[in-house]
């Protein structure tokens, strides 16, 4: 199993299919805005996304985005506030700020996110 | 489909000569009262889309606007003939989003950094920037530059009514002084209002009101502190990127005069419902978006998403509220005698923050003319009446402006903002919070002030 930490260094791409996200890390996702929707209820029933933790990786379904690449322009990322499996989900240092960029072959790139862009936890 | 567009174009093409012979004879028949049920349709979609029937607004909108607009338009050429007034409002929906667009792609290139701590006199000193600056790039071009450095400047302790004031402050009442700063006063200054007239005569309302409601900010502002103490060390520096799209944005300003109707020897392109000024735009569309700093793109997160979201929404507002503003211009014709600055204040407000604040502002600038036997067509009598009566220019003036503020509708960037911010993972008021949460509480007693204090005469 990838930590954060690592599959960031070792810049390992995820993967998306339609609305389906996989990260290659497990990790709980605390938020997440695509598009211009702000999604903070992963809860089974939500209508905006659900993710589950695997032993290997992490899913996440955005119900409102039939098609990822479609929905995420060229300037645009996936923004996403995770925290690693291992780490304290209570302790406010551990909450990363990652983007998710679509690339071609269903590939996702990870990436911290700068201090350039805006994202409000 | 395909066909159904055909006859609609041959249909529009053939009434479009009928109808500008009927106006030169007297103008047409008033639209039917019902007709006004697609923009209340419009309005409440607007309104309750995002919060009931997220998934079916974000998918169809563009659908549900075009719709809505075609069944306006369609009784307009079908029934009344009148095309005239269909081109008049295309015309204007054209120089409206031209001007946004332009604002909005020109400063999505620039990327400002300031490198300061969160206090509430800070936040208070650059919503008073903004206010100022928007009358010198427009309340679009305000927004667009300093939302995001007003964003990260409060990363630490950002709330929703943050933006809220900023979008009372920036996009809409800070833009009174100048024809830049708002559509409609830009529309005034085309019919013969002086360039100079606006800031003489609505400074000392504009001033304690922005005064007014920062103090109201710093207050509410005051009392937010940080979960956690900011021990962050701040430089104070202030880092300016994407030069060139600053000189895109001069263009703009200087495009804005343009028009035939301002300098003698620039061409009109009519019958066409454009101008040279609105090519000059599309055109920094174009080349401001294509010659932007990549890095810079992907900083702000450009995206042509917001500005569609308003080009939509806005081309089924602006159609379908045409028998709205015809219906209010002719009872403000029949009943001018009775009305004065106050009643023209509080009507040209109310309106303006439901529909665009620029043909609201036209509609009761014919009525305040029609009331004094002037004519809104003619340069002159729009000069006699900001010379003779100046007090009931600046109540629509002022009106058309500030109300803007009331709903996300009332003005182009109010939009545009909430969604850069909810993209920014800002959760921003709903349309009925924004209204009942922050515009009543704190605008409308704000605005008897005004009116108490300025237009309660005569």
């Amino acid at each position: 199993m990838y930590s954060l930490d690592r599959a960031l260094q070792e810049k390992k791409c995820g993967l998306y299919y339609g609305a389906r996200v996989v990260l290659p890390f497990v990790g709980d996702i605390l938020k997440a805005v695509i598009d211009d929707d702000l999604i903070t209820d992963f809860s089974p029933m939500s209508e905006g996304a659900y993710y589950e933790k695997h032993e290997k990786y992490t899913e996440i379904y955005f119900f409102d985005h039939e098609d990822i690449l479609k929905d995420v322009s060229k300037y645009e990322t996936i923004k996403l506030i995770v925290v690693d499996d291992d780490d304290d989900l209570f302790d406010f240092n551990h909450h990363r700020k990652i983007s998710l960029n679509p690339i071609d072959n269903h590939k996702l790139e990870i990436a911290e996110i700068s201090d350039d862009v805006l994202f409000i936890e | 489909m395909r066909k159904f567009i055909f006859y609609f174009a041959v249909l529009f093409l053939s009434q479009m000569q009928t109808s500008l012979f009927a106006s030169s004879e007297g103008g047409h028949a008033l639209p039917e009262p019902l007709m006004v049920i697609p923009f209340v349709i419009l309005l409440m979609m607007i309104a309750t889309g995002p919060l009931f029937y997220h998934h079916f607004w974000e998918h169809h909108y563009p659908k549900v606007a075009i719709v809505l607009g075609m069944v306006t338009t369609f009784y307009y050429i079908a029934i009344l003939g009148d095309t005239v007034s269909l081109m008049h409002t295309l015309a204007e929906y054209l120089a409206f989003i031209a001007l946004l667009a332009s604002l909005f792609v020109a400063s999505g290139g620039i990327l400002i950094k300031v490198d300061k701590k969160s206090t509430p006199m800070v936040n208070v000193v650059i919503l008073f920037i903004g206010a100022v600056i928007a009358n010198v790039i427009g309340t679009t071009g305000a927004s667009m530059l300093l939302i995001r450095p007003f964003i990260k400047i409060n990363r630490k302790r950002i709330k929703p009514y943050q933006v809220v004031f900023f979008i009372f402050l920036v996009s809409n009442i800070g833009g009174a002084l100048t024809p830049i700063g708002d559509p409609p006063l830009f529309l005034g200054f085309l019919r013969g209002v002086d360039f100079f007239w606006f800031f003489s005569n609505i400074w000392h309302i504009w001033l304690p009101t922005v005064i007014l409601i920062l103090a109201i900010f710093y207050v509410i502002d005051s009392r937010n502190k940080p979960e956690v103490e900011d021990d962050e060390e701040y430089s104070g520096k202030i880092e300016f990127k994407g030069f060139k799209n600053v000189i895109f944005l001069l263009i703009i300003l200087v495009s804005v005069f343009i028009d035939p109707a301002v300098i003698s020897w620039v061409p009109s392109l009519s019958p066409l419902p454009f101008g040279i000024r609105e090519i000059i735009m599309f055109s920094i569309v174009y080349f401001s978006y294509k010659g932007a700093d990549q890095e810079i793109l992907k900083a702000n997160e450009f995206d042509f998403e917001p500005i569609k979201e308003v080009a939509y929404l806005f081309i089924g507002i602006f159609a379908t509220m045409i028998p709205a503003l015809q219906l209010i211009a002719h009872e403000a014709k029949v009943y001018g005698e009775q009305l004065n600055q106050g009643i023209f204040y509080w009507a040209t407000g109310l309106l303006s923050g439901f529909l665009d604040n620029a043909p609201t502002y036209l509609n009761f600038l014919s009525a305040e003319m029609g009331k004094f036997g002037l004519d809104v067509n003619n340069v002159a009598d729009v000069h006699t009446l900001s010379i003779e009566h100046p007090i009931y220019l600046t109540a629509i003036s002022v009106a058309a402006v500030f109300f803007g503020a009331m709903t996300y509708i009332g003005n182009g960037p109010n939009f545009m903002v909430k969604s850069i911010c909810e993209r920014s993972g800002i959760k921003m008021p709903s349309f009925f919070a924004y209204w009942i949460k922050y515009a009543i509480p704190i605008l409308i007693p704000v605005f008897i002030l005004v009116w108490l204090i300025f237009f309660n005469g005569g």
